[in-house]
């Protein structure tokens, strides 16, 4: 009898409990941020759970670059994708032109409170194509330069402002290279020298120092622009044939260098600021870390970057709801304007409330490097471009041979103009 | 009686007919029209007519796959033949428990999903901390990152598919020598026939069909390579080991050319007929003489 009864009274209660979940909209959410930043995210994904009872964000986090993107193309073209995502702008033309992504019409934005003014022109038009609006930008993101400040001091090369100094112009940072080598430095600079993704973003850094177009009026580096490339791709492989940086280093490996205190310098995303900084909380750093801006080889300051937005995917068949729409409106908006704890994930928030705040003003290490937005060169705006484009894949099979003294540096440019050359055609 | 025989043959083979036109003559048929048309990843494209056999021609990345497929071809399938011979030999002439052993030892790698045998091989070569780099150091000097070499990638992920698949040609050539009666080896060596005699004339032609099946298996097998390469190269580097699947999954899922991706299917798959019916026929005529 005692049993019947607490079977009654859990049956009650269950269904009170799905009754509750019926009248809740959920919202399916993928992301592919595994880094370190996916931890402040899942943060962030409770504590929108928890203000708002009446959506439901179920999230997943997938694997980041090819597998996700193929996955998103995919399901989205059957009608099986998400409600909402993360997705890159870099890579908003070629979703656009595959069918993959819902336009977010301005009546839509408007309702829900989402403003262009609340973010800067360029980072907004990015989410454009044709002036349609496709994406809703959530921040921008970069490369920097990590180091060692206990390093780099022995070395002389710390100023008394705990900043590097002396990094410069190619013949300075090559020399400060070769000051830390000699000095005793295992690694002076780590790099995931395996990864093409990781060696695009210091090329594009590099070319955009020079004023490089990689991509201009549909030629990919035209004319005189073949060989800066070439030179500039040479100087990134003597770094590894001068034995500055190791070869054929795998993304974690290139962390772990740097986290073990072997290497000085580290060129890595903002999007490991959490490692570090969990790290060093902890006490298991055991050396003085901070982050700068890319240092200045060339002409002028210029850094690689690109922004996480949010974006709706075209369920083909499966049109979203008015409702659905709405919740998913709203997870954005959320997400925007507490996207100054998501700066502590290492990323510029592109939701300038958040970023003109004085909290992230005095918000380090992002304070120090927060000037790259000021001089950032975005991928090029193209079916070409982004995050699993052909020319990601092209530093992949390309780039990283080259990087690695596998490849002459000419043969890698030639091998990728022409490559990319033939798919504008 | 004619009428009612005919009625259960079709009753019992009408499932398969039916399955066999469903899942595989009308796809392949849709792959010919797609190899006609501009079609993206999924959804219909517009007729082109030969437009896209014409790129495939001119296509150098698609040549260079066609060559890189050939070349780990040969790398693999008489290799893993001779082996997986020599390994049956060599297994026969144990008994019991003992045999039993070693056989399943053989086998193991066999049943191992592929993406285990990766991370096994990524583990085992791996730049700072793989076992065996100690021996390729041995050789060469210094560690080699072998899957990021232009040289060392494709042997590397050939030695792998052996080392993962032999197993299986191992058992197919126990099963044929356990065939052989040992009359003949007794009769032979009543004549006074040694025993390496014993094996170029009795062993081998006994076991040859046995062979050819096993080269035919692994030729149109091996021809399909995809999984090994997608998950320790993806074709890099500097397209060293860019094959024919790699190629198509790079034009239907990395550049959404459904259209093109179907040319070079059926390219592949002409190959594939053609050099399996040519092998077949070759080595079967060899074996009757």
């Amino acid at each position: 009898m005692r049993g019947l009864m607490t079977k009654a009274l859990a049956t009650a209660a269950l269904l009170a409990l799905t009754m509750g979940a019926q009248a809740k909209e959920t919202v399916v959410w993928w992301d592919f941020l595994g880094g370190g930043d996916g931890v402040r995210m899942k943060a962030l994904l409770e504590k929108f759970n928890k203000e708002n009872p009446d959506i439901e964000i179920q999230a997943t986090t997938l694997e980041w670059g090819v597998p996700f993107y193929t996955k998103v193309q995919t399901s989205a073209a059957v009608g099986e994708g998400p409600d909402i995502m993360t997705y890159h702008l870099s890579r908003l033309p070629l979703g656009v032109s595959t069918g993959t992504l819902r336009e977010i019409t301005p009546d839509e934005l408007k309702a829900a409170g989402i403003d262009a003014k609340n973010f800067t022109p360029a980072n907004w038009e990015a989410a454009q194509v044709d002036g349609k609006q496709y994406a809703v930008p959530f921040d921008i993101h970069s490369v920097v330069l990590y180091y060692n400040k206990d390093l780099l001091k022995k070395s002389g090369l710390l100023g008394d402002d705990g900043l590097p100094k002396g990094l410069d112009g190619v013949e300075n940072f090559n020399a400060a290279l070769k000051k830390l080598k000699d000095d005793g430095v295992e690694v002076p600079l780590s790099t995931h020298t395996a990864a093409g993704d990781s060696q695009w973003r210091i090329f594009y850094s590099l070319l955009g120092q020079q004023d490089v177009p990689f991509l201009k009026d549909g030629k990919v580096l035209d004319g005189g622009d073949e060989q800066k490339a070439v030179d500039t791709l040479k100087e990134m492989a003597s770094w590894v044939a001068d034995g500055y940086t190791p070869a054929n280093v795998e993304y974690p490996a290139s962390i772990a260098l740097f986290t073990s205190g072997k290497a000085a310098m580290h060129i890595n995303g903002v999007w490991e600021v959490p490692t570090f900084t969990d790290l060093a909380k902890d006490g298991k750093l055991g050396f003085e870390w901070g982050a700068v801006r890319i240092p200045v080889l060339y002409n002028h300051p210029a850094t690689w970057a690109d922004s996480h937005s949010f974006a709706i995917p075209n369920n083909k068949g499966k049109e979203i709801s008015p409702e659905k729409l709405k919740a998913v409106l709203t997870v954005i908006d959320w997400m925007n304007k507490n996207s100054l704890f998501w700066a502590t994930a290492g990323h510029l928030p592109a939701y300038l409330p958040a970023r003109d705040s004085e909290e992230f003003k005095t918000m380090q290490p992002n304070a120090t490097y927060a000037v790259l937005a000021d001089t950032a060169v975005f991928d090029p705006s193209s079916t070409i471009a982004g995050v699993a484009s052909p020319i990601y894949e092209g530093m992949q099979n390309y780039f990283v041979p080259a990087v690695n003294g596998q490849l002459d540096p000419e043969e890698a440019v030639k091998s990728l103009k022409d490559e990319l050359q033939g798919l504008i055609e | 009686m004619d009428r009612k025989q005919n009625l259960t043959a079709l009753l019992f083979t009408g499932p398969f007919i039916v399955a066999y036109l469903v899942i595989f003559i009308y796809p392949t048929i849709q792959l010919v029209h797609l190899s006609f048309t501009d079609a993206p990843l999924i959804g219909p494209g517009a007729w082109i007519g030969f437009k896209n056999y014409i790129r495939l021609w001119n296509d150098g990345q698609m040549w260079k796959s066609t060559f890189n497929t050939f070349y780990f071809v040969l790398l693999t399938v008489i290799p893993t033949t001779i082996i997986g011979l020599a390994l049956a030999l060599m297994v026969n002439r144990l008994s019991g428990w003992f045999q039993s052993i070693i056989l399943a030892c053989f086998f193991l790698p066999y049943i191992l999903p592929v993406s285990v045998v990766i991370l096994i091989w990524q583990w085992v070569l791996d730049t700072q901390f793989g076992i065996a780099q100690p021996i390729i150091s041995y050789f060469t000097g210094k560690p080699v990152a072998v899957f990021r070499d232009r040289y060392w990638a494709m042997p590397m992920v050939a030695f792998i598919t052996i080392w993962w698949t032999n197993g299986f040609n191992l058992l197919l050539f126990i099963a044929g020598l356990r065939n052989i009666s040992q009359d003949y080896y007794d009769a032979a060596a009543l004549d006074g026939a040694g025993r390496f005699k014993q094996f170029v004339y009795i062993t081998l032609p006994l076991i040859w069909p046995v062979t050819a099946l096993v080269l035919t298996i692994q030729l149109i097998l091996q021809l399909k390579i995809f999984d090994q390469v997608y998950l320790l190269t993806q074709g890099g580097p500097a397209n060293a080991t860019y094959v024919m699947v790699q190629y198509i999954y790079k034009q239907a899922f990395q550049l959404n050319k459904g259209g093109y991706a179907a040319t070079v299917s059926l390219a592949l798959f002409a190959l594939i007929v053609v050099l399996s019916v040519l092998q077949y026929q070759v080595l079967r005529s060899r074996g009757q003489k």
